[in-house]
Parts: structure tokens; sequence; C-alpha cells
């Protein structure tokens, strides 16, 4: 009961929580309904979407075969990148991990401190080092060893790679953190009861750094769905991946289809967040204490 | 085996810095076009940056938005932390869950999403627009850090400022700020961080005249290529980011940066 003109504690929590609920609620749970139910809808030519219910663009991205080319493509891409990215960084976080403290902190700056650079910056790097003038293409071409350029950009595989350098550093960061929370007790009784370091791999060291792979790997799965400027600059004009056609879309103004083709995207990451958490099951680790 | 595992770790350094170091590199470049290593040294490239009107008004454009919204997401993202920090069961998970998930939601998603409402609800400026957008992105790093920040505080802290009869205002300012502050701060700059190189929110939300640097870099590589105004322009974000790095080190510690990542 309210008492008086003194705030009780029920009072200051909601007036804690409320604005930024608030602020949440309208610019991230309305905005993606809305989104949804603009996606839902035919297009129109003067407004942003046409009076009718319909399921027709989700239906089209079902059954249209140039969608599913993408898609599948999709899949590959961050399946590679994760893939690129798990082994580097797994040997990566497991060279770095046993460092002494002040040493590790500073190695691992070397690899956080680029993540806090815009991506445009780090794909454009990639440009002037692939480049038709890049420094890989003059300097092939200053010891004489070919004539033309190579054309190392504007591939599948510069989208791939260009990707993983980018996003390598979230799987260093997670899966060093769950090397580090291993008790070194477990290792050392692995090996007392003479178990080589493959086995003391495998049964041991994997399993209980599952969690930091599992979260690692899905970082990077994440990230790569939404990597438009990347895959376009490194990608060119015909290397599209999902979020390419979401974006075509917008700049054809086809609001209901850009909608469909969002939601698409999102149940994309849910099934591979589900098939990772499935597959690794990092909740199994978490009762080390 | 251990040769394979130093020689990978090497490339994963070599293929993360190697491309912010070039581009630094050639931003001192004094020649006409791009050359590695570059011709000569000079500042020219850094005066056409400022000389040039959409950049300069590009970059300051990003530092206020990261401004407006860090300060934002710092506060709104505190309130949040303390309501719900201590709370247990479904129901304070989910809305826990709801502030960090802007963190893994694809980007993308909440640009269009966001652009789509604003034209539902008859417009919303340009610049009010990416402030809204990015302090939404910068929530779930205050959350997280400042959650911590507070989970180390004894609760007999509070407890004994209540006991004093010392209100709820007195508790947060006196007893509960002085104590998560480098959260906050931590948050805070994570947030400023993100917001000056974010792509993708910015590629939906920026107008005509109304862009941030990263995507004004972003429409340069598109469209005219990579002139070494825009190797200028990259390499000035980078030493910002460098600057606010050393900053926060001194502040927060390493520790704290390279954990809140």
């Amino acid at each position: 009961m309210g008492s008086g003109f003194s705030m009780n504690r029920q009072t200051a929590f909601w007036a804690l929580l409320g604005p930024p609920l608030l602020f949440v609620g309208i610019f991230f749970i309305v905005p993606l309904l809305n989104l949804f139910w603009v996606s839902l809808h035919g297009a129109s030519s003067n407004e942003l979407f046409g009076s009718d219910l319909t399921g027709e663009n989700y239906y089209r991205i079902l059954t249209d075969s140039f969608y599913h080319t993408i898609i599948v493509r999709t899949l590959w891409a961050g399946m590679s990148i994760m893939l690129l990215c798990l082994v580097i960084g797994y040997a990566t976080a497991y060279v770095i991990a046993p460092l002494p403290p002040r040493t590790r902190l500073i190695m691992l700056l070397l690899l956080v401190a680029p993540l806090m650079v815009s991506n445009v910056i780090r794909a454009y790097g990639w440009i002037a080092i692939l480049g038709r003038q890049g420094v890989v293409n003059s300097m092939l071409r200053s010891t004489g060893l070919i004539d033309g350029p190579l054309l190392l950009l504007n591939s599948f595989e510069a989208v791939a790679f260009g990707l993983m350098t980018i996003l390598l550093p979230y799987m260093v960061v997670s899966i060093v953190n769950a090397l580090n929370a291993i008790d070194r007790q477990y290792i050392e009784a692995a090996q007392s009861l003479k178990a080589n370091p493959v086995r003391t791999f495998i049964y041991v060291i994997w399993p209980l750094s599952s969690p930091g792979v599992a979260s690692g790997i899905l970082l990077v799965f994440l990230l790569t769905l939404s990597a438009y400027v990347t895959i376009t600059l490194l990608g060119g004009p015909r290397m599209k991946l999902l979020v390419s056609l979401v974006f075509d879309s917008v700049s054809g103004f086809r609001w209901p289809l850009a909608a469909a083709l969002s939601f698409a995207l999102l149940a994309l990451a849910l099934m591979v967040a589900g098939l990772i958490l499935a597959l690794l099951r990092p909740g199994r680790v978490q009762g080390r204490g | 085996m251990r040769a394979i595992l130093i020689a990978l770790t090497t490339f994963a350094y070599v293929v993360v810095l190697l491309p912010i170091l070039i581009v630094v590199v050639t931003a001192f470049s004094s020649s006409e076009f791009f050359a590695f290593p570059p011709k000569g040294f000079s500042l020219r490239w850094f005066d056409a940056f400022f000389a040039s009107e959409p950049l300069r008004g590009a970059f300051i454009r990003s530092l206020q938005i990261a401004t407006i919204s860090s300060i934002l997401a710092t506060g709104l993202g505190t309130m949040a932390s303390i309501a719900i920090a201590r709370r247990k069961g479904t129901l304070f998970n989910l809305i826990q869950g709801m502030f960090l998930a802007p963190l893994i939601f694809p980007a993308i998603v909440l640009g269009l999403s966001l652009l789509i409402f604003y034209k539902s609800i008859g417009g919303v400026p340009d610049f009010l627009g990416l402030v809204i957008a990015h302090s939404v992105l910068g929530l779930p790093f205050v959350v997280r850090s400042v959650t911590s920040s507070l989970l180390a505080v004894d609760p007999a802290l509070e407890e004994a400022g209540q006991s004093l009869k010392a209100s709820p205002i007195d508790v947060f300012i006196f007893i509960i700020t002085p104590l998560i502050w480098p959260g906050m701060l931590a948050g805070g700059i994570f947030a400023f961080i993100l917001s000056l190189g974010e792509l993708n929110t910015a590629l939906f939300l920026t107008g005509p005249g109304v862009t941030t640097l990263p995507i004004e870099i972003f429409s340069y590589l598109q469209f005219q290529g990579g002139q070494l105004v825009i190797a200028a322009a990259s390499a000035i974000q980078v030493f910002m980011i460098i600057a606010i790095v050393l900053i926060a080190e001194r502040l927060i510690g390493l520790k704290r940066i390279v954990r809140s990542d």
C-alpha cells in the first residue's frame, strides 16, 4: 500500500524498470511485430503494403528455386566461416590461454581492439590487399611472376575468408574464457592416469571447453547472417547471400517481401542456433562448480 | 603439433591486424593513388578529409550520435540492471533476455523493422532514428557490465543504508552508484564504440544528407573506389579507438576491456 510521500520499494522498482522496458518495447518488440504484420501482405504501389492478408511472400521464398540457391549458399558460407574460425580460433586460444595473465590480456587486447574498428574499414583493408591494384598483385607483378592482375576478390572464397578474419576474435575470446575456466586438476588427473595428450584433449579439454565453442560459433554464424557490407564489398554485385536479398527488396520498395525475407533470416538463425546447442550441449558443463 | 599451433596463431594475428595496419599506413601516403608501400609521407589526405564537407559532416554526426546514444543506453541500461539484477524467476529472466537480445539478434532485421516502424508512424527525423537504433544496440552492453558489477556489490551495504532510513534514491546515489560506476563506464564506452562503427541499422536509417562516417566510407568504396581520402577517414577512426582503449585502460582496467567484448 502507498505510504504517503516516501517512495516505497515497489514504486522505486517500477520507476527504474518502466522507462527501459518501455524503450525496448516500443523500439525493438513493437517494430518486430509490425515487421511480421507487413510480411503477411502483398505489395502496394503507393502504400507500404497492400490491404489483403496473404502468405504469398513466404510461399514464394519456400518454393522459388532462386531463393533456395541463395539460402543454401548462405548456410554454406556460414558453415565454412564457422569451421575456419573454429580451427584457427581454437588453436590460437589454446596457445594464448596458458600464458601469464598480463601477457594473455595483451594478446587478447590485440584481437579484441580490431573488433571495435568498423567492419567497413576492415573490409577496405582486404580490398587494399587483394584488389586489382592491391598489395598482393603489385608484389607479384614487380617480381614478374604474373602479367595481368589476379582476380582475388568478388568471389565466395573472398567473402568467406574476409568474414573469417573479421569474426575470428569472437571465437578466440569465447574459447580462451572457457579454457581458463577448466580446473587444472582435471587435466592433471587425466595425465596421472597415463592419458596421452590427444586422449586428454578429446576426453577432457574439448568437452569442458564446449560452452566456449558453442558461444563462439553461434556468434560467428549470427554475425555472418547480417554482414551485408562485408559481403557486398568482398563478394561484388553477383555474390549474394540472404541478407543481400533483404537489402535489394528494400531498394526496390518491396517492403512486404523484404519483411518476409527478414523472417526467413531469423528462422535460419534460430534453426542453426538450436542445432549448435543440441550438438554441443554446453549446458552439461555448467554444473562443474 | 606445437609448430602447427604456433603457425595457426601467427596466421590469426596477421589476418586480424594486417588489413587495419595497411589502411592506416596508406592514409599517410603522398601519392595520388594507392600504392604499397606508400611512395612518400604526407598528411595531404587528412587535409582532404577535413576539407570535404560530406566526410567531415558525417564524422561529426557519427560522434554526436555515438555520444547521445551511449548516454541514453547507459542511463536506461543502469536503471534496468538495478531493477532486475538480483531478481529471480521466469518473468525476470524473460525481461533480462529481452534487454540482452540485441547482442545476438541479426542487426539487419532490427534496422529494417525500425525503418518500417518509423514510416508507419508518419516518419522520424533521420538523426533521431539513428540515435534510437544505436541506443537499442548499446543497451545490452550496459546491462551486461552493470549487472555483473551489481552482483559483486555486497547486499548488506544496501540493507545498512535502508536500516539507517535512507530513501531508495539516497541508497542509489550514495551507496550503489560509487560501487557500480566502472561497470556503467565500461558499458557506456562499448555502446559509444559500437555506435561509431555501426553499419547494419545505419544502412537503412541514414538518409540523404544525414549519413554516418562508416556509411559514407561504404558508399565511397562501392561507387567511387578506394580513394586515399577514405584511408584517412578510416585511420582517424582507428586512432580514436586506440585513444579510447588507452583511456579506458586507465579508468576501468584491461581486464574489463577484454572481457566485455
